[in-house]
């Protein structure tokens, strides 16, 4: 029996031993404690700005940050591994969803109270990075899509403040190789913003899709007469490219594409989204949160050093320095009290439009809708094919996948 | 390595195109300019200005460079705007026949007086009278008229409030160019055109324009039609796109495009069957100015990424997957529809920057998948490790004790 039980506690120990090596050591040295890694894949302006505003208020914390090209990817597969994996990471909030079902993510309210967050933040940056109930982002700045144009074509008493005036516009104006008005009109992510015109939705926050939706519908019916008079192919370069030489009037763009316009000389207008009129509600794109998300390890092992980054990106100094280098709007509500955000009219024009946007879904099945809703509108935009068949299928087709996925 | 090379040398021919097509080096409206006057012999009709920067940055896009005006305050001086960076110039007149040597300036206004090709004197201190005329933006007009429209005319207006660019009907006369066509020019804040000849006995109707530059070619009648694009620019001759598609590709159609103009080969996806080559090849000929393919199957259901090509050339492209194809300008040696399949891909491009929910919804079942199989096999491991010392330790216990 002697034997046995020396036995059993000789194999409990080797147990031990062994097991050890496969977890994480928790024991970390004050100096690992108060190093933070942010991986990130902005460019080198905004890493630069973040990077001497984190030193500058939080001098006692080792900020690292690191440029990862392919984020999303590398956080899935190494995310649950607290050695490989950082202990931040900024992004768009629209990953919440996938990473939150991992279960790698700390809520922020672990960290920083409630109530400060609502206090502090422009609402709609907070739910948009809230999922399942719980936030997972402490927010940055934001950005929207917004309606350019070319005052060399477009006089500012011309722009459209409606869809029909705008379709009477393009229906003036293209001819000859040139445009009235030119999108993505065949990408989910700039089509959402005519869908949603219309009360419809690719994926509501409850995952629930919608591409089948009477609304979605009547969206995608009427955006076709719109479609008919912009370039057959319509991706990214393409559309960019006629706006900023001179080739189209308008367009529905981002942000990034203010100083590349803005550098080739171009008179540059922007102005709030035409209204759809069949519904009395505006053109209403997605908007995308940039921001700051926790891992679960850092937060329970760094903790300290981790809150210390965070309420230093509460500052409004921070958020008016990245906003600024990002072209994009700041997500503290106080920043907007600076001269320096209220006197950019591209900021000021975000904040303006993102009151009828609707937060990019950051549910994980959303990396489902944007290839299933892309294959819609390339059947309905540039195949030709009936827009109710078109619809019906991809919103069974969305949904066979969904169910696969879960 | 040589495929590093080869990776590094497509970087830096896509920066080089990235850089050509968004930092223009001519002249844009916003940037600061610096006036440029000059008094030239009696001989040198419509005097012109050439002008570049140290870095060989051209301000016009050709010789003999840009029209000088004549200024009416200022009897024999001509004048015209140039960006300010561009800071060596040649003055040359009589279609370029006639001109100075390089003149290199120091920044701001100048006045240069002529008394023949070798010297030329250069004063910042004004030498004509009055204001420097302001810097107006101007586009070209170019236009095609029937042979029996003499002296062709411009006249043209800002709508509606008709402000009119010339003083009287029926305008500025056009200048010929080699090419036959007629070339005038007007301010970007007009709006509206007419052309007409015969000393305004003939003319089109109001047309309706970007100040931008266009092309318009006119009827017999007066009728009419307008380009933004020179439609006299050379077209290149048809390509083959040859290609092989995976096996599970069905009838394998090619998507083809101009970019950045977003003109389309085919109208309307997936785009046309290819039919069979030589060797296992599918090939289709599309026109020479095409940039930009895509490869699909399964009635455009599988796809490949965009794929940038070069325009005016052949291309053979053997695609293993939606992003995963190699391409090349001359057939590869050896590659047949029966080897298609197992030739290394080693050219890969990474795809859309739109998710793409298949690869999501894998990796993640991958990831998973691998966590489990990895965490399993450690502690396969431990237990096997246990129970082969707990094993040892029983037999050599009961061995000593036997």
């Amino acid at each position: 029996m002697k034997r046995i039980i020396a036995l059993l506690v000789s194999v409990t120990m080797l147990a031990t031993l062994l097991c050890g090596c496969g977890t994480q050591a928790q024991s970390l040295t004050e100096e690992e404690k108060n190093t933070i890694v942010i991986w990130h894949d902005k460019e080198e302006a905004v890493s630069e700005a973040l990077l001497g505003e984190l030193q500058k208020l939080v001098p006692d914390v080792t900020v690292q940050l690191e440029y990862k090209s392919n984020l999303t990817e590398a956080l899935k597969m190494v995310g649950n591994d607290p050695k490989a994996a950082p202990d931040m990471y900024f992004f768009a909030h629209d990953k919440i969803g996938v990473y939150a079902e991992m279960g790698i993510l700390s809520p922020i309210t672990d960290l920083i109270d409630r109530q400060t967050l609502d206090d502090a933040y422009v609402p709609m940056t907070l739910e948009a990075a809230t999922y399942d109930g719980k936030l997972y982002q402490l927010p940055v700045y934001f950005e929207t899509l917004l309606f350019m144009y070319n005052r060399l074509y477009m006089a500012d008493e011309n722009v459209p403040e409606t869809t029909e005036q705008l379709y009477a516009y393009m229906e003036e104006k293209t001819r000859g190789g040139h445009y009235g008005f030119v999108e993505q009109h065949s990408t989910a992510y700039y089509s959402a913003g005519w869908i949603h015109g219309f009360g419809g939705y690719i994926m509501d926050g409850n995952g629930n899709v919608g591409l089948n939706m009477p609304e979605t519908i009547a969206a995608l019916e009427y955006h076709k007469k719109f479609v008919e008079l912009m370039p057959g192919e319509s991706e990214y370069a393409t559309v960019n490219t006629l706006f900023q030489e001179g080739k189209a009037h308008a367009t529905i763009g981002g942000p990034w594409l203010v100083s590349a316009s803005r550098a080739a000389g171009m008179d540059l207008g922007i102005a709030a989204m035409p209204i759809v009129d069949e519904s009395q509600i505006p053109i209403s794109p997605y908007m995308g949160v940039q921001g700051v998300q926790v891992l679960k390890h850092a937060a329970e092992n760094k903790t300290e050093a981790v809150k210390k980054v965070l309420n230093a990106l509460m500052q409004p100094d921070v958020g008016i320095t990245l906003a600024k280098v990002s072209g994009c709007a700041p997500a503290v509500e106080a920043c907007y009290e600076s001269e320096e955000v209220t006197a950019d009219d591209v900021v000021m024009a975000m904040r303006e439009t993102a009151e009828n946007t609707i937060p990019m879904p950051n549910r994980p099945e959303m990396d489902i809708m944007w290839t299933v809703a892309a294959d819609m509108l390339v059947n309905i935009n540039m195949s030709g094919q009936d827009v109710v068949t078109s619809c019906e299928a991809a919103q069974k087709n969305a949904e066979e996948l969904i169910r696969k996925m879960q | 390595m040589a495929k590093a090379l080869k990776k590094i040398t497509q970087l830096i021919c896509m920066f080089t195109v990235a850089f050509v097509l968004f930092c223009p080096m001519t002249a844009n409206a916003e940037e600061e300019r610096s006036a440029i006057y000059v008094q030239v012999p009696e001989d040198w009709n419509e005097p012109c200005v050439w002008a570049w920067d140290e870095d060989g940055n051209n301000a016009f896009e050709a010789w003999p460079g840009g029209e000088t005006e004549a200024d009416e305050g200022n009897k024999g001086w001509y004048y015209i705007w140039i960006p300010s960076w561009a800071n060596h110039v040649i003055v040359n007149a009589n279609e370029g026949e006639v001109q100075t040597g390089e003149l290199v300036l120091e920044g701001g206004n100048v006045w240069i007086t002529i008394e023949d090709p070798e010297n030329a004197e250069v004063s910042y201190e004004a030498l004509t009278e009055g204001d420097i005329p302001e810097y107006v933006e101007r586009f070209e007009i170019h236009v095609s008229v029937p042979d029996s429209w003499k002296t062709p005319c411009l006249w043209a207006w800002s709508a509606p409030d008709g402000t009119n660019v010339f003083e009287a009907w029926p305008g500025e006369a056009l200048k010929v160019g080699e090419d036959g066509w007629y070339t005038g020019k007007a301010p970007t804040w007009v709006n509206s055109v007419i052309i007409n000849a015969n000393e305004g006995s003939v003319q089109t109707e109001d047309i309706s324009i970007d100040p931008a530059e266009l092309w318009v070619t006119v009827e017999e009648d007066g009728s009419y039609e307008f380009s933004y694009d020179d439609p006299d620019a050379v077209s290149a001759p048809d390509i083959n796109v040859n290609v092989m598609a995976p096996a599970d590709w069905e009838a394998p159609c090619l998507w083809a495009w101009s970019a950045p103009d977003g003109t389309n080969v085919f109208a309307s996806w997936p785009g046309e069957a290819f039919t069979e080559g030589e060797d296992g090849w599918l090939t289709l000929a599309v026109p020479g100015w095409i940039n930009s393919v895509i490869i699909n199957g399964n009635e455009g259901s599988v796809q490949t990424t965009d794929i940038s090509v070069e325009t005016g050339k052949d291309i053979w492209l053997v695609v293993a997957g939606p992003e995963e194809y190699e391409l090349s300008y001359e057939k590869p040696n050896g590659v047949t529809a029966d080897t298609g399949e197992e030739t290394e891909v080693s050219e890969t491009e990474d795809g859309e920057a739109q998710p793409d929910a298949g690869q999501e919804s894998d990796a993640m079942t991958v990831q998973t998948e691998e966590s489990g199989v990895s965490t399993g096999v450690i502690v396969l491991i431990v237990v096997v490790c246990i129970v082969i010392v707990a094993l040892a330790v029983y037999f050599v216990t009961k061995k000593k004790k036997s």
